[in-house]
């Protein structure tokens, strides 16, 4: 879909397409039993073997350095047939992007290149949350070269697969805060059982409570919120390439039913009030991957003002595919409430991808905040 | 300042008085005593809740994603047990006759909580509509009786109604669609009775229930002149169960499929035909299928809008107790002036559909099915003669020809039209208004809390997937703003054709 940004996209493109066609069509509902069925091992193999754990992460660090057009590509093909994987991918490149941003080159080298396996790889993330607008983040102390933390963080991502994890903790008073690498595997890690939440129930998430883990400083103390906010423009547009690609499928698959169903003697597609369902579905999933094509450009381009432009397609495409994925049920009746049809899964989908990077009105009250340069506590 | 005539002729204009202030012109012929009836259903549903619903709701939505093939059997005992499924059957049923308005107020209450659970209670009552409409009072006393009886020996009797066929969902909810579509259960005349085949889909508790109100067809060529009603027994040789579907939310309430392979259903379980109504009227048989169709709506409808606003209720107080205990830059979110506009907004949406459902079910009580039983003689009458009455002396009543005469007169021959598509006009607002609410308000507060409100155990997430299906049945909201248009804009536009495009 982002083809014309670059032709150098084309084989992304055509190997997120049939990893798509061939792992993920038709398979979304076994998938997504999860916690209460298996998990899909061999597709997070194939996802690792194929590149796409490493999309964003350069070559020198074992990765395909694709840049966030190549993430966006991927992530729109992938969440077209199956968000869980999608958000497994964008986990995984949040992490990624936190350690390049805070210049944690030998920490990133002492795990990426010499990963055998998708689980070595993977660093789990709370990629649901903002940390500047968490006030209950886990506690960091000075041990020495190390920190140790203590406290609670709930739906981190991708925490119970991963060895390692990405942690915001305070080490003072105050807002600010700092990003650690934890190894999930201390004893003093707690790990719930994966959270049982509304969607993208194949990329899962648990609370960890720390008891004075050792852990190790990601770049500068108190500079996290730094991080956050310089890899945030692309990792909003990331998850807008997550919600374009699900509006995408939720599209295609109510086109398809609606020309095949019949109610009232005629394909349902020909009642003009279905068309007009269609047809603002058709118009979401359009204005989507239109605004997921121009934030990759000003991501390049870096003109003034860029971050809450591309902030603003993340949160736009979101309500949208929050709407869209509801009519593309509706367009399937009652069937479209079943787990054989994967547009309930969308339904859900959606607003966990819309989650993502923390909560909606904090995500904008932030774009005012930008702009005027205000103290978030005056917002 | 205006004669009378002058006022008459003037709000005789669309939107005409009569079907606008329904309220205001339902009020002065209400029984006093329904308010008090009402408030004493609401503190019943609220017990239940804390009781019951409270402590099942979150359990038993995780219990059956474990266990996809889970069926609600200790729930249906336990609100059989309540007595709810007897609470709104009219006393000379033996039921407990409460008013049916105060079960939307009960649908409200418990569904706030969970709305599978209501749905568990609720659809039980949509047959019970389906049973008592078709004017039929011989075997709606007989099955209501077993219902009742059912509740005094603990083991549930409870009702499905069925009429979604695989390839005909919005088709046989309405009549102007029904003959062009695909319906294939079919009813065959035989000796002494009917032979049904054929399958239907969807059905909320039909794994659960004892007795099904099934609608088949004669010729499903014309289906809507020759639709038969029947009510079949669970066990009936022919009658069998597929699967029960795997939904995305309201899990604890099966929807299953039943399948009818030569099911030779008696003479005497035959609940609603033209044949038999046109013995009181000589109304054309679609207009008999249409003013059936209308009654069951009307009356279930704004019960699903109360549904709607139950769970919209339910968003907006999760959502107002996190923000009640969540700080966000150390400042409680309820003291932040978009999270207070937010709040309002959603028990706005609240107080808007219950006002949608009430003055639905208040045209039901001014104009249609429940007039009735809700006018001031009949109810105080019901209200003060005790029991053995209704089951000594009024029962027997129920199996004379005189009865049913008079029946099918007040329900297919005397009403008027324009009260038909009032009150069925005013359900299909209602059923919009309450689960597109109900809808926007789980958005809203799946928004406001953000991480915290995608988890299942903080029971908004649930809700969202509960309120979806709301949209769905008892007709989809297009066909219900389609059946709005038809019943409350269209008559006043000679040239305006409905389903004719
Ligand atoms: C969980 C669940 C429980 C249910 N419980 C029961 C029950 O207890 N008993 C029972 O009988 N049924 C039940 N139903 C069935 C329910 O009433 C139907 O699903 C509903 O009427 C829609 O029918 P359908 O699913 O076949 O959708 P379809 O009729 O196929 O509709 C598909 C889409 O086309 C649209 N459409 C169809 N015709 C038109 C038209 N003419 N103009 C414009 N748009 C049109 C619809 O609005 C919808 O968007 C239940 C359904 C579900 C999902």
């Amino acid at each position: 879909m982002l083809t014309s940004y670059s032709n150098d996209l084309k084989p992304i493109t055509d190997l997120a397409q049939s990893f798509a066609a061939r792992e993920l069509v038709g398979k979304t509902g076994k998938h997504d039993r999860y916690p209460f069925g298996e998990f899909y091992d061999h597709v997070l193999d194939k996802a690792h073997e194929v590149g796409f754990l490493g999309a964003i992460l350069p070559e020198s660090l074992g990765g395909i350095g694709g840049g966030i057009a190549a993430l966006c590509e991927i992530l729109l093909h992938i969440c077209e047939a199956d968000a869980s994987p999608g958000g497994i991918i964008f986990t995984q490149a949040f992490s990624q992007k936190i350690m390049l941003a805070a210049g944690a080159q030998d920490l990133a080298q002492s795990i990426f290149p010499g990963a055998s396996s998708a689980k070595d790889l993977l660093v789990a993330f709370p990629a649901y949350t903002n940390p500047a607008q968490t006030d209950s983040l886990p506690l960091a102390q000075s041990a020495g070269s190390d920190y140790n933390l203590t406290g609670r963080l709930e739906l981190l991502v991708l925490g119970n697969l991963a060895r390692q994890a990405i942690i915001p903790a305070r080490s003072g008073i105050g807002p600010s805060y700092s990003f650690f690498l934890v190894n999930l595997d201390d004893q003093n890690v707690e790990k719930s059982e994966p959270v049982f939440t509304l969607g993208l129930h194949a990329c899962p998430a648990v609370d960890v409570t720390f008891s004075g883990v050792r852990a190790r400083l990601i770049g500068e103390e108190n500079t996290g919120r730094h991080y956050f906010e310089e890899i945030s423009p692309e990792m909003n547009a990331a998850a807008a390439a997550m919600n374009a690609g699900i509006l995408r499928g939720a599209f295609n698959e109510a086109l398809a039913y609606s020309q095949k169903r019949e109610q009232g003697g005629r394909p349902i597609v020909n009642w003009s009030e279905i068309g007009m369902m269609l047809a603002s579905i058709s118009v979401k999933a359009d204005v989507a991957a239109m605004c997921v094509h121009q934030s990759c450009l000003e991501l390049e381009q870096k003109k003034s003002g860029y971050e809450p432009r591309v902030s603003a397609a993340a949160l736009h495409i979101a309500e949208l595919s929050c709407d869209a994925t509801s009519d593309g049920i509706q367009i399937l009746g009652g069937y479209g409430y079943m787990k054989d049809y994967a547009q309930e899964k969308r339904y859900r989908d959606a607003r966990m991808v819309q989650a993502l990077l923390g909560t909606v009105p904090f995500k904008k009250l932030d774009i005012i905040r930008q702009a005027t340069n205000t103290n978030p506590n005056n917002v | 300042m205006l004669t009378n005539s002058e006022v008459v002729s003037i709000l005789s204009h669309f939107p005409k008085f009569e079907d606008t202030w329904l309220g205001l012109s339902y009020a002065p012929h209400m029984p006093k005593h329904m308010v008090k009836e009402t408030r004493e259903v609401i503190a019943i549903a609220r017990k239940f809740n804390e009781e019951v619903a409270n402590p099942l709701a979150l359990k038993l939505d995780r219990l059956t994603h474990k266990d996809p093939d889970y069926l609600p059997w200790e729930l249906v005992e336990e609100a059989n047990r309540w007595g709810l499924y007897t609470m709104w059957i009219p006393k000379i049923f033996g039921g407990h006759g409460y008013n049916m308005p105060s079960m939307s107020c009960f649908s409200e209450e418990v569904a706030s909580v969970c709305v599978g659970i209501m749905n568990v209670i609720g659809v039980h009552y949509l047959a019970v509509a389906g049973l008592t409409a078709s004017g039929n009072i011989r075997l709606a006393k007989k099955i209501l009786r077993e219902v009742v009886e059912g509740e005094k020996s603990g083991k549930p009797c409870v009702l499905a109604l069925a009429t979604t066929e695989p390839g005909a969902g919005t088709d046989v909810e309405e009549v102007d669609l029904v003959d062009k579509g695909k319906v294939t259960c079919q009813a065959k005349r035989v000796k002494g009775g009917f032979i049904v085949n054929g399958t239907k889909v969807f059905i909320s508790m039909g794994h659960v229930s004892s007795w099904t109100v099934l609608y088949a067809y004669e010729d499903t060529k014309h289906p809507s002149e020759t639709t038969i009603g029947f009510i079949v027994k669970t066990g009936t040789k022919g009658f069998s169960f597929g699967s029960h579907e795997n939904k995305m939310g309201q899990r604890v309430c099966p929807a299953s499929v039943l399948i009818f392979e030569d099911c030779f259903i008696p003479d005497d379980q035959v609940l609603f035909s033209s044949a038999l109504v046109k013995k009181f009227t000589n109304k054309p048989a679609r207009d008999i299928s249409q003013r059936y169709c209308d009654y069951v709506v009307s009356a279930t409808r704004p019960g699903v809008c109360a549904f709607g606003i139950g769970v919209a209720r339910g968003a907006f107080e999760t959502a107002l107790h996190y923000a009640s205990t969540t700080s966000v830059n150390g400042r409680l979110l309820i003291n932040q002036e978009w999270a207070q506009c937010m709040l309002a907004e959603m028990h706005k949406n609240v107080i808007l559909g219950r006002l949608a459902y009430t003055e639905a079910n208040n045209a039901n009580s001014h104009r249609g099915l429940y007039r009735l039983l809700q006018s001031k003689p009949v109810y105080y009458y019901l209200k003060a003669m005790p029991r053995f009455w209704f089951d000594k002396v009024i029962s027997p009543m129920l199996n004379w020809e005189i009865t049913a005469r008079v029946m099918g007169k007040l329900l297919f021959d005397m009403p008027k039209p324009e009260d038909q598509r009032c009150c069925s006009g005013w359900a299909s607002v209602a059923k919009i208004t309450g689960t597109d609410l109900g809808v926007k308000n789980c958005q809203m507060a799946i928004e406001i809390m953000g991480q915290k409100g995608l988890r299942q155990d903080a029971g908004v997430e649930k809700m969202l997937r509960d309120i979806k299906l709301l949209q769905i049945y008892e007709g989809t909201n297009q066909l219900n703003r389609l059946n709005a248009f038809k019943c409350l804009i269209a008559p006043q536009v000679p040239q305006a054709q409905v389903f004719e495009e």
